[in-house]
Parts: C-alpha cells; sequence; structure tokens
C-alpha cells in the first residue's frame, strides 16, 4: 500500500473515532476508552517484547505506578489531569530506569522471571503499605477536575474523556513510533535478532536495552494515569502479575511485529472479553484456548498472519 | 525461644512442601526447556483430584495419595502431546506462553467442573491433632506426615537420578538432546516422561497439601509464584538448588511471617531479586550451555 | 416470483411477527446482582442468588410488582472495586438495570459507592460492612439493609463485656473490614467496660485470601491474651479454624469472638470442626426469630435448596422484597421516586420490620450473636445456644455529621 493510500486510511480511521459518541450506543464509550488505554500499554510492553526481544511479565507495575500518582495527585492535591499524567510519566519512567538496571544484566528466562518479581514487588508494597497507598482498598473516591493549559471540559462526560484519551493516546502512539522507527529502534530490532554481532559492532546492548526498558516503563505509567480516572480507583491488582499478562496476550494477538499489532490485539482482548463474559462466565477458559491457538499455530499474531497471507497471494500472482 | 522453634518447624514443612512441588519444575525445564507456568495448575489438579477421589468416590486417603498424582500425569501426557510438542523446538517465550494459556485453560476447567467455591478434605484419621513438644508447643500430626513425604521424595529423586539408569538418561537429554538422539535414546519418550513425571510431583504436592489447605480455584496461582521464587533461588535445573531454594522460601515464610508480618507480602521477591542480582543464575545453578 | 424470493419474504414476515408479538409482553423490571462468585468466598455470592431468586420466584408467582415480572442477573465482583464499576457500567448502560444490589466485600463498596451518583440507580447493599458507606461516602443512591461494622461491634463488646476477659486483640483481615471491626470493637468495648486492655501491638491482620494462618496463629498464642475478636470470614475463617484446630489454639482457655463466624457458608464447610464454645456473630441467624414471616422464607428456602439460608441469602431476599414495597410506595420505577420512598421506609423481614433510617439510608438492625453448641443434625451445622438478638435501634449510633443527605 503506498504511502499517501496509508495515511488517507488513518486519517479516515481517526475520523471515525474521533465521532464515535456520535455513532455507537453509550455504553460502548467504556469500552472504546478501555481499548486505547490498554492499546498504549500494550504498545509500550512490544517496545520491550517485539522490538527489543525481551519478555517482561513485570510490565504492569509501571502501569501501576502510574495509577497511583495521577489517583494520589487528584485525591489530595486535585492538580489538573495533564500535570498529572505527567507525574504518571516520569513516575513510570523512573521505576522503569530502577527496575531496568537490575534486569536488563540477565539473559532470557532470568529476565522474564526478575521482571515478575519486581513486578510483584511493586504489588507487594502497593497492597501492605496502607498508611500511604490504603493498602487492598486501594486510592478511590476522587474526582478528575479540569483538563489544564486552561481547556475548560467536563471530564466526569464518558465521551468526553474519552475523547481525552483518543487524543493523548494517539499523540504518545506517535511519539512512540518514531522511537521505535528511528535508528535508535533499528539497533534494537538487530538486538534482538542477534545480540552478539551488535555487541560486536562495538555498541553497549545493555545501555541500549535499558534505554528501551526505561521508555516503555514511562509510556506504561501514561496508560496508567490515564486508566485511574477512568476506573475511578487506583488498586494494587494494577501491578500485579495478571495484570502484566494482558499487554503479553494483547500483543502476541495482535502481532509482535507491527507497531499497530497491539492495539488491534487490546481491540480483540477487550471486544472479546465484553461479548464472551455476556455469553458465559469462563471468559478465562477461551482467552486460553485463543492463545494456545495462537502462540501455536499463528505466532504472528492476527495481523501477522494476515499481512503473510496478503503477501504469499501477491507473490503467487507475479509472474 | 518456643516461638523460634515453631516458627522454624512451620519452615520445614512449608519448604519441603515447595520442594516436591519445584523439583518437578526443574525436571521439566531441564528435560525440555520448557518453563512450565501451568505447574501451579497441576498442583491444583492433584488436590481436586484429591478431592474428587475422596469426597467423590469415598476412597480412602492413602488410596487417592496414590492414584490422584497417576490421573494427573495422564493428563500431563494428553497436553503434551497435543499442545506442547510444537513449541519445543522454540525459544522459552514461546514456551512461557504456551504453559500461561494452559493455566488459563485449567484454572476454568476447575471451575467448570468443581465450582467457584471451596472445597475442604481432612487428613485421616491417624493424621489428624497435634503432637505435645517439648516447651508447651504442639505441632500438627499432619505436618509431621508433610515433613516425612517431603524427605522420602528427596531420597527417591536422588536414588533415581544418581543411582539409576533413567535417571543418567533424563540428564543426559537434559544436557544435550541432539547427542542423546544419537545415542539411540528415545528422546521423545524421555521428554513426554519427564513432563508427565514433573506433572505426578506437582499434583503430589497437590494431594499432600489438600488436607492442610481450603481446595479452591485460585491455589494454583498462588503456588507458581513460589515454585517460580524457589526455583530460581535454587538455580534452574539445578536439584539440589531446588532443595536449598525450597529451604530458604520456607525460612522467610515461617521466619518472615511470624517476626515481620507486615513485610510478609514483600519479603520472597526481595529475596529472590537479591540472589538474582549477585548469582543471576541461582544459587546453585550452572550456565546452561547455548 | 422466484422460490427463493418468496421463502425469504416468508421469513421476514414471521420475523417481524414474533418481534411484534414478544413486544406486546411486558417489560421485567431488572435488577442487577454484584456478588463475590469466585475465590475463598464465592459460596456468599452463591447463596445470595439463591435469596434473591426465591424472592422473585415468590413475587413472580403472585403477579410481579405493578403488573410487571422481576428478572435478575448477578455478576461476579472478584473482590475487586475496579471490576464491580465495570460491571455496574456495564448493567446500567448496556443491560439497562433498574435496580442494583449486592457487595460481598467492603473495599469493593469503598470504591464502588463513590461511582453511583453517576450511574443513578439505587443500589441495596446486602453484605459490605464498612460504616464508611453509610458515613462519609453516603449518597442518595446507596442503601444498606445489612448490619454494619458499628452494629455488630456494639453487640461484640456487649457480649465481650459480659465475658470478663481483661486483655484483647485481634486477628482480622486486611483490609477496612478487618481494621474497622478492631477499630469499633476497641472503641465500644472501652465504653462498656473501662478496665479492658487492648493490646494494640500485637494484633494480626494477614491478608485476605492467605492460605497459612500459622504464623499468626503462633504469635496470638504466645501473646497470651484473655480474648481475641476474629473478624475473618469466608474461606480464611474456614483454614483459620481448621489450622487452629491442628495447634491446640482453642483449648487455651481464651475468649473467642468471631464477628461474622455464624454464617452458613463457613459452618457447613466446617461441619463439627467449628469448637463448641465460642462466640459466633451474624447479620441474620435463621435458629433465631420466632414469626411468621421467618418461618415461611426458612421453610421455603430449605425446600428450595435443601440447607438453612445463610445471611447472605436473607439479605439478597430482603433486598428484593424492600425494592418491591419501595416500588410501590412510588407507583413508579424511577429512581428518584423510589428513593425518596425507600428512605424511612418499613418493611417487615424474617428479623422483624425493617426500617430505612432517612438520614444515612442505614437500616436499624442488630446482629444476632449466640454461643456453638453441639451439632444440629438435621442441618449438619453447629447449633448455636443462648442467642442474642440486639435490637436495631440500640446497637445503631446516631447518623454520621460526615452523611448529608
Amino acid at each position: 500500500m503506498t504511502l499517501p493510500l496509508r495515511l488517507f486510511f488513518l486519517a479516515a480511521a481517526l475520523v471515525l473515532l474521533y465521532a464515535l459518541p456520535s455513532l455507537a450506543p453509550f455504553f460502548y464509550l467504556f469500552i472504546a476508552t478501555q481499548i486505547l488505554i490498554l492499546g498504549l500499554f500494550a504498545a509500550s510492553f512490544n517496545l520491550v517484547f517485539g522490538y527489543t526481544g525481551m519478555l517482561s511479565f513485570g510490565h504492569a507495575a509501571f502501569f501501576g505506578m502510574g495509577a497511583y500518582a495521577t489517583a494520589m495527585l487528584l485525591q489530595s492535591l486535585h492538580w489538573p489531569l495533564l500535570a498529572c499524567l505527567l507525574v504518571s510519566f516520569a513516575a513510570g519512567l523512573i521505576l522503569a530506569l530502577v527496575i531496568g538496571f537490575f534486569c536488563v544484566r540477565l539473559d532470557e528466562v532470568y529476565f522474564a522471571m526478575l521482571t515478575l518479581a519486581f513486578g510483584m514487588m511493586v504489588f507487594g508494597v502497593a497492597h501492605q503499605w496502607r498508611s500511604v497507598t490504603n493498602g487492598s482498598d486501594g486510592i478511590s473516591g476522587f474526582s478528575v477536575g479540569s483538563l489544564g493549559l486552561g481547556l475548560d471540559f467536563t471530564l466526569g462526560n464518558p465521551a468526553v474523556y474519552y475523547r481525552v484519551v483518543l487524543v493523548i493516546v494517539v499523540l504518545a502512539s506517535l511519539a512512540l513510533y518514531r522511537i521505535c522507527n528511528s535508528s535508535f529502534g533499528l539497533i534494537l530490532r538487530a538486538i534482538r535478532q542477534n545480540p552478539e554481532r551488535v555487541a560486536f559492532c562495538g555498541l553497549n546492548i545493555r545501555l541500549y536495552r535499558l534505554a528501551a526498558f526505561t521508555i516503555a516503563g514511562g509510556f506504561a505509567g501514561l496508560a496508567g494515569g490515564l486508566m485511574a480516572p477512568f476506573l475511578r480507583i487506583a488498586s494494587p491488582e494494577l501491578a500485579h502479575w495478571s495484570t502484566s499478562a494482558e499487554p503479553v496476550l494483547m500483543t502476541i494477538l495482535g502481532g509482535s511485529g507491527y507497531f499497530l499489532g497491539p492495539f488491534l490485539g487490546a481491540g480483540v482482548f477487550v471486544l472479546l472479553e465484553t461479548w464472551i463474559t455476556s455469553l458465559t462466565q469462563s471468559w478465562m477458559l477461551f482467552l486460553g484456548i485463543i492463545l494456545a491457538l495462537m502462540v501455536m499455530f499463528f505466532r504472528r499474531g492476527l495481523l501477522g498472519t494476515v499481512l503473510d497471507a496478503l503477501q504469499a497471494r501477491r507473490r503467487r500472482r507475479l509472474p | 525461644m518456643a516461638g523460634l522453634g515453631l516458627a522454624l518447624l512451620n519452615s520445614l514443612d512449608i519448604g519441603l512442601l515447595l520442594f516436591i512441588i519445584a523439583v518437578g519444575l526443574n525436571i521439566i525445564f531441564g528435560v525440555l526447556n520448557v518453563i512450565n507456568f501451568a505447574h501451579g495448575a497441576l498442583y491444583m489438579l492433584g488436590a481436586y483430584m484429591s478431592f474428587a477421589l475422596m469426597a467423590g468416590l469415598g476412597l480412602p486417603f492413602w488410596a487417592t495419595l496414590l492414584m490422584a498424582p497417576l490421573v494427573v500425569a495422564g493428563v500431563a501426557i494428553l497436553i503434551d502431546r497435543s499442545m506442547l510438542r510444537f513449541v519445543y523446538q522454540r525459544e522459552v517465550a514461546d514456551s512461557l506462553l504456551l504453559t500461561f494459556a494452559l493455566l488459563l485453560i485449567l484454572n476454568e476447567s476447575v471451575r467448570l467442573i468443581w465450582g467457584t467455591g471451596i472445597h475442604v478434605i481432612d487428613p485421616p484419621v491417624p493424621l489428624r491433632g497435634a503432637i505435645d513438644l517439648p516447651g508447651g508447643l504442639s505441632y500438627p500430626r499432619y505436618s509431621v506426615f508433610v515433613l516425612i513425604v517431603g524427605l522420602c521424595t528427596l531420597l527417591g529423586l536422588w536414588l533415581l537420578f544418581n543411582r539409576t539408569r533413567l535417571g543418567k538418561i533424563m540428564r543426559a537429554a537434559a544436557l544435550d538432546r541432539e547427542m542423546a538422539q544419537v545415542l539411540c535414546i528415545n528422546t521423545r519418550l524421555v521428554i513426554t516422561g519427564a513432563f508427565a513425571f514433573g506433572a505426578w510431583l506437582a499434583a503430589l504436592g497437590g494431594a499432600v497439601a489438600a488436607p492442610m489447605r481450603a481446595i479452591d480455584p485460585g491455589m494454583g496461582d498462588k503456588i507458581i509464584i513460589e515454585s517460580f521464587i524457589v526455583v530460581v533461588i535454587g538455580g534452574l535445573g539445578s536439584f539440589p538448588g531446588a532443595l536449598l531454594g525450597a529451604i530458604v522460601l520456607g525460612l522467610i515464610h515461617g521466619l518472615g511471617g511470624r517476626y515481620l508480618p507486615d513485610a510478609n507480602l514483600v519479603l520472597p521477591y526481595i529475596g529472590m531479586a537479591l540472589v538474582l542480582l549477585f548469582k543471576p543464575h541461582g544459587l546453585m545453578g550452572a550456565r546452561k550451555s547455548a | 416470483m422466484k422460490a427463493s424470493t418468496r421463502s425469504t419474504l416468508l421469513a421476514v414476515a414471521m420475523a417481524a411477527a414474533f418481534a411484534a408479538g414478544s413486544a406486546q409482553a411486558a417489560d421485567p423490571i431488572r435488577i442487577g446482582g454484584i456478588y463475590l462468585m469466585s475465590g475463598s468466598a464465592a459460596s456468599y455470592g452463591e447463596f445470595a442468588k439463591q435469596g434473591a431468586t426465591l424472592a422473585i420466584d415468590e413475587i413472580n408467582a403472585q403477579g410481579g410488582v405493578l403488573g410487571r415480572q422481576l428478572s435478575i442477573q448477578i455478576e461476579d465482583s472478584q473482590g475487586k472495586a475496579a471490576t464491580a464499576i465495570q460491571v455496574a457500567r456495564k448493567m446500567v448502560y448496556q443491560d439497562n438495570v433498574d435496580l442494583m444490589m449486592g457487595l460481598d466485600s467492603s473495599g469493593v463498596a469503598q470504591g464502588l459507592v463513590p461511582v453511583l451518583p453517576e450511574l443513578g440507580k439505587p443500589f441495596m447493599i446486602t453484605h459490605a460492612a464498612t460504616p464508611d458507606v453509610t458515613g462519609k461516602l453516603c449518597n442518595k443512591y446507596t442503601f444498606r439493609l445489612s448490619v454494619n461494622v458499628n452494629q455488630n461491634m456494639m453487640g461484640a463488646a456487649d457480649i465481650a463485656a459480659g465475658t470478663g476477659a481483661v486483655k484483647w486483640t485481634t486477628i482480622g483481615p486486611d483490609y477496612a473490614f478487618g481494621h474497622q471491626s478492631w477499630e469499633f470493637f476497641s472503641k465500644y468495648l472501652k465504653e462498656k467496660k473501662p478496665d479492658a486492655v487492648l493490646m494494640e501491638d500485637q494484633l494480626a491482620f494477614p491478608r485476605f485470601g492467605a492460605e497459612d494462618f500459622t504464623p499468626f496463629i503462633n504469635s496470638v498464642m504466645e501473646s497470651k491474651p484473655d480474648g481475641i475478636l476474629i473478624s475473618l470470614w469466608g474461606g480464611d475463617l474456614v483454614n483459620f479454624v481448621r489450622q487452629a484446630n491442628d495447634r491446640g489454639f482453642f483449648k487455651q482457655g481464651f475468649k473467642v469472638l468471631m464477628s461474622v463466624g455464624a454464617a452458613t457458608e463457613v459452618l457447613t464447610a466446617l461441619g463439627d470442626q467449628m469448637p463448641a464454645d465460642i462466640w459466633l456473630g451474624t447479620r441474620y441467624w435463621y435458629g433465631s426469630w420466632d414469626n411468621p414471616i421467618n418461618t415461611k422464607f426458612v421453610e421455603a428456602y430449605k425446600k428450595a435448596w435443601n440447607q438453612p439460608p445463610s445471611y447472605n441469602a436473607e439479605g439478597a431476599y430482603m433486598a428484593v422484597y424492600s425494592f418491591k414495597d419501595a416500588i410501590e410506595k412510588a407507583g413508579a420505577v424511577e429512581p428518584d421516586k423510589i428513593i425518596a420512598a425507600l428512605a424511612g421506609l418499613t418493611v417487615p423481614a424474617p428479623t422483624g420490620d425493617l426500617t430505612f433510617r432517612a438520614g444515612d439510608h442505614q437500616a436499624l438492625i442488630g446482629p444476632t450473636w449466640g454461643l456453638t453448641g453441639a451439632m444440629n443434625e438435621a442441618d449438619k451445622i453447629r447449633s448455636l445456644t443462648q442467642l442474642h438478638n440486639f435490637e436495631g435501634a440500640s446497637v445503631t449510633p446516631p447518623v454520621d455529621p460526615e452523611c448529608k443527605l
């Protein structure tokens, strides 16, 4: 597909998304907001997994950190939302820097387990430190006041909040996209494919891994900051390993080899969950079966499989 | 002093139970190069099988202790043949993901079959109650039983790996699969066997734990994290490491729970992180050749 | 015309006829319930569902409410406030429920109640006990018919003062419910028994859902209290009692009060492992009320579900009946009218008359406490002796000044 055509489709999609409140039933606004936030969360994870080749099972630590940061600021200081989100981004960034420093020294399995450990440590702290985080009951009962920058929106209105989230997620994704497709991103992909060769070229792969991990943590924190006002509560579960598993699932579903893969995965995941839970309580069973099938037969995810099929057909058509 | 003694005894039985479960994880990783995320679910399945056999069919405890792990081993063989064989040759991340999917499937299946509530089974009559120890302490009889089972398993496994041909074959397949194949060892059988054996151990842990804990669909999730911590502290693929890791974690739970209850949730992870920082491959782990 | 076109037209016509036909039947009044349907306390949600279903079947058999049938859908909160909020949004915006009820967890309640004004439907809390939801978090949409921590602890303090034990400690789950139980118990105990000693630095708060209570059991035994308030519930209480039995906890001569121990969910799971001579509290005990409504209710429940009703079941049952009475009084199914009718309303219940105080929407109801006695072979659980039904008005503190409805 040529570039102008791709841009046209993207623009059309964005217009449609912006107009969603007038097009879809009210309840779908909540679904759409959730998809956008989780899509950003999954895309930040994919920077570490799909691009740099590290499987992290503790990514929710940064998500949870961002959520708590925004929730606490809204509850006690009533800051405008944009200021809170900036703090959430920074909090995720710093936490990722600290955790990443210890983790990127290790490979593969050990990396996964150490990130799992640190993620659960953040969960444990959030759960136990009642005096600061209110323990397992979480931080709730805050209201979302102003947006900041002098813009006056009633953020309590789900349609308004949805559009705000849409704009922020699109901007953040654009930034993430630029990072992923820069020379930095190319080096990350090289590190995923063959770390020894990259090391032989004289690059400090540990530093690059740490940089990727840190940036990913920042964007995950931003996603968490958007999630707290949406959920109306920041609770320790947001940092639990079962939350860390969500971006993993979404990325595998959508396809880890493409930038938009995680977003597609997030959409499919949330829609499937909403649809299946209305039919049965055993949503997790279907999720497990779908994930198993994807890993066994469609490892490149939905996007990957579809694009591969299209490419194969194009190749067959050529003489 | 009495408190310390009791805390240490608690650590021991927690630790040995974790050992039984974690060593299965180690065996599966060692021979298959698969991190079995569903290991906790297999433990849970063992406990539920125990419940089903005892409460449903009315079998005595000793019979269920024998049969429940065998049933789960059978399920494991099915899983291996139908799912895991697709990911053996792939990178470890894929096996992690597939076994995670398996975890979801097993968790939900248990919920569907046995409901979402908790079930309880009682220990057999000779193992109920407590024995009185010097110093005014009392220690449950069943915990002594757990200790005995743990020590027997330890001894049995040691003998298996170091003194039998089967053990040597498993170690060979773990170290170098191609070479083992060249030597006419039926690696496919070894692989399936190892997975079944690891599952058997996890289910044994579940059957042993069932009278002590409430049987509920969340029990697998709790134990998998614990097993990971044990295996990481001890060293992935190391048998004595699994014992060391289990004892360490047992001590953290027993002593930490007693003296530092507020930090008890976080302590195991701090322990794990500390070990990984200074000995990334565990206290007794060796660097695996590529 | 072609055969295929004809059959298509026929199909469309039939579909239209069906649609028109079903539109004739009156729209049911929808109730949405949010309970714990999974995890270690899943039986609580299950029993609540049973109680609510019994009420709905009874009411529908008698013609429904204002000529419309009642229907209910119950979903799982999973013990998480975030999940409960999502479920509530879905029930209001997608499933169009008219009324809501539920909540097994005080933590979930603390998260969900502030969101209720946005959803705009009346919510009847039938289990969660934190005083906050009819205190500082109160809003006009939230009602509670069940005993809250305040009321239960007043009763508990009374019983505790009566036992004569001096040094008191607690073992409770580490969230709002556990901490607030101790907070109010210690306050009321000091009022009733000024010489009571509160062992503030030897309290035990295991995590909700913890499997292993032995460290806490050991540390409490070592600190040698005279009396212990246990606010564990659900699977935790079952686990705790079994592990405590093994360690001779109940043979140490402590006076043990289990604030919500008389839950049939727990008693059925424990059977004869629940020791005798323990004080158990509950929001409702099927064997302690001698009136026609209770007799009828217990009989109908036992017939339908083969077991005596738990307090959660009775709560859910009464929630449906309370809504029915409020709708009939209001004459309409509009939230504001129902709320106006419900505030201050008195509803006949198995526990006597249930009145919803207008100032904070809390029902004036007291706990029931009893001492465990011999096994009740028919119902297969411990019986309760020395039953005290505390009177609602006497154990309910005045409206919290922070609640301005």
